[in-house]
């Protein structure tokens, strides 16, 4: 299992396939945003998206929306706020702001959302 | 249970059937009831007599409107896939009709030029504005915030409220990270996107439209100005107490530089030749060519080409930081082309009602009228409605000498109808354009935005409607 900051520091990428994205790391993800959805409620009664994990890897499903790469566009981003799991959730220094950005051929680009992109907690 | 889906598909089956019922039954009074029911609408060639359209073919536009109203909020997904498919239909009854019915191509090719100009204004502004990136490393403050709200309403009117919240909102956000709340966004919607462009037809939709029907340019700020300034401090006062209220919770660990930083000096530019271009009108300058019979001029392919070169032109980086996304110009172009075609029979209408009931109509009832249509519909098509009516109350066209007869000799109804558009455009966030825009920007920088009726209730009726009441009492009940 990779860590977050390997994944980062590496360049590693994702992937997705119609409304559901493959990330190569575990983490607890605290705030999502995907175009003007902001999703704090990850609990399994609630229908926007579903979350599960594998061995060595997690899978986010958006039940809203049918084909990522239709609803992004090139300077789009899903925007997350998220902790590596097995660190402390409380401590606001193992917050990560990081972002997914949907490519070709179902690559999903992973990197740590920048200075400019703001993402308020 | 009718799924969404169905429901529209039904309404807008229904809508069809009564707009050619309604037609049939706009014949039969025809034939039984001769009075006035023909329109005359003045041409290149001189005047062309029309016959008026059905009250029925204002349902495409009450439906257009409502759904607009509704889509965003409680069908969003299904309104984001299909609103370019809806407004096309309704656009296209309404087209059908008076191609077919009616046999009146000129209301059709008049409107469709005022859209092309409308379009090409908003799209290049928003384009050319997404290209800019301001960096503000300061620290947030109650007064640095006013100050940047005020700036912002005065921007709004060279750059319209379009420009100014695209180019503003993410410094805004950004500054104050640390301790921002929903209310700095709806006291920027309030100030920056809707109050503060009241001044010049740049600076807000329904005053660019009044612009191309004849109002002159500086008519705005010359009878605005003392109208806009009290409402924009006090709006600004009020968000100053808030802010002070809402404390300082600027971490004590960052240092600031407080450097200011600008980028995308060429986009600068293109937003001058965007300004300069709003007066490159035949009508305007006398050297400049028509190209009539074509629907646009040479102002309309300036703005495009702006569109094009300022963006194919922009640094990546810029865009990148500022999640550039066509998407909400698109929404924008598609859902006007419904509502310009849609409104045409709702303009004829109410100008034709109006000269019937014209004695009633005061400058306070088209001030709340033009005011509280406004915050519930797009301002835009609202202010030209009131314009028609108004124009109809004092027997006048909708023609540049009528428009021009009005302003000069009846200017506290163009002043009321101006006024409650743009002003009123800040009582929802369906009220005007770039409310959306912001809500949206706000929503994807992690800030939870209250609901529809939150905004309303929370906000806008305890804060704005005072205000506007008191710009009633002073400017249009005591002088009307």
């Amino acid at each position: 299992m990779k860590t977050i900051k390997e994944v980062l520091d590496k360049k590693l990428t994702g992937l997705y396939f119609g409304n559901r994205v493959l990330i190569p790391f575990h983490c607890h993800i605290l705030k999502l945003n995907i175009e003007n959805d902001l999703i704090t409620d990850f609990s399994p009664c609630c229908k926007g998206v579903h979350i599960s994990e594998n061995p060595d890897f997690m899978e986010i499903y958006f039940h809203d929306y049918k084909d990522l790469a239709s609803v992004q566009t090139e300077f789009e981003l899903i925007k997350m706020i998220v902790v590596e799991k097995g660190k402390d959730v409380f401590n606001k220094k193992n917050h990560l702001k990081i972002a997914l950005h949907t490519e070709t051929k179902h690559k999903l680009r992973i990197e740590k959302l920048r200075e400019d992109q703001i993402f308020i907690e | 249970m009718i799924s969404v889906k169905t429901f529209s598909i039904l309404i807008l089956f229904l809508l069809l059937t009564f707009c050619l019922a309604g037609n049939v039954l706009a014949s039969n009074n025809d034939v039984t009831n001769s009075t006035v029911v023909q329109e005359m609408v003045a041409s290149e060639e001189g005047e062309v007599e029309h016959e008026l359209p059905s009250p029925y073919m204002v349902l495409p536009f009450i439906i257009l409107l409502a759904m607009i109203a509704t889509g965003p909020l409680f069908y969003h997904h299904f309104w984001e896939r299909n609103y370019p498919k809806i407004a096309l239909f309704l656009g296209a009854i309404t087209v059908v009709y008076y191609i077919v019915f009616l046999h009146d191509t000129h209301s059709l090719r008049h409107t469709a030029a005022e859209y092309l100009s409308f379009i090409a204004l908003l799209s290049s502004l928003f384009v050319a504005s997404g290209g800019i990136l301001i960096k503000v490393d300061r620290k947030a403050t109650p007064m640095l915030n006013s100050i940047i709200l005020l700036f912002g309403a005065v921007i709004a009117n060279v750059i319209g409220t379009t420009g100014a919240s695209m180019l503003l909102i993410r410094p805004f956000i950004k500054l104050n990270k640390d301790r921002i709340k929903p209310f700095h966004i709806i006291f920027f919607i309030f100030a920056v996107s809707n109050v503060g462009g009241a001044l010049t037809p740049i600076g807000d939709p329904p005053l660019f439209l009044g612009f191309l029907k004849g109002v002159e340019f500086f008519w705005v700020v010359q009878h605005v100005w003392y109208i806009w300034l009290p409402t924009i401090l006090a709006i600004i006062a009020v968000f100053y107490f808030i802010d002070l209220k809402n404390g300082n919770n600027n971490n004590s660990e960052v240092t600031y530089s407080n450097k200011i930083e600008f980028s995308g000096m060429k986009n600068v530019v293109y937003l001058l030749i965007i300004v300069i271009s709003v007066f490159i009108d035949p009508a305007v300058i006398s050297w400049v060519p028509s190209l009539d019979p074509l629907p646009f001029g040479i102002r309309e392919i300036i703005m495009f080409s702006v569109v094009y070169f300022s963006y194919k032109s922009a640094d990546k980086e810029i865009l990148k930081a500022n999640e550039f996304d066509f998407e909400p110009i698109k929404e924008v172009a598609y859902l006007f082309i419904g509502i310009f075609a849609t409104m045409i029979p709702a303009l004829q209408l109410i100008a034709h009602m109006a000269q019937a009931k014209g004695d009633i109509l005061t400058p306070g009832i088209f001030y709340w009228s033009t005011g509280v249509l406004s915050a519930f519909l797009d301002n835009a098509p609202t202010y030209l409605n009131f314009l028609s009516a108004a124009l109809g109350k004092f027997n006048l066209e909708m023609t540049t000498t009528g428009v021009l007869e009005l302003q000069n000799l009846h200017p506290i109804y163009l002043s009321a109808i101006s006024v409650g558009a743009v002003f009123f455009g800040a009582m929802t966030y369906i009220g005007n354009g770039p409310n959306f825009m912001v809500k949206s920007i706000s929503e994807r920088s992690g800030i939870k935005m209250p609901s529809f009726f939150g905004y309303l209730i929370k906000y806008s009726l305890p804060i704005l409607i005072p205000i506007f009441i008191i710009v009633w009492l002073l400017f249009y009940y005591l002088q009307g």
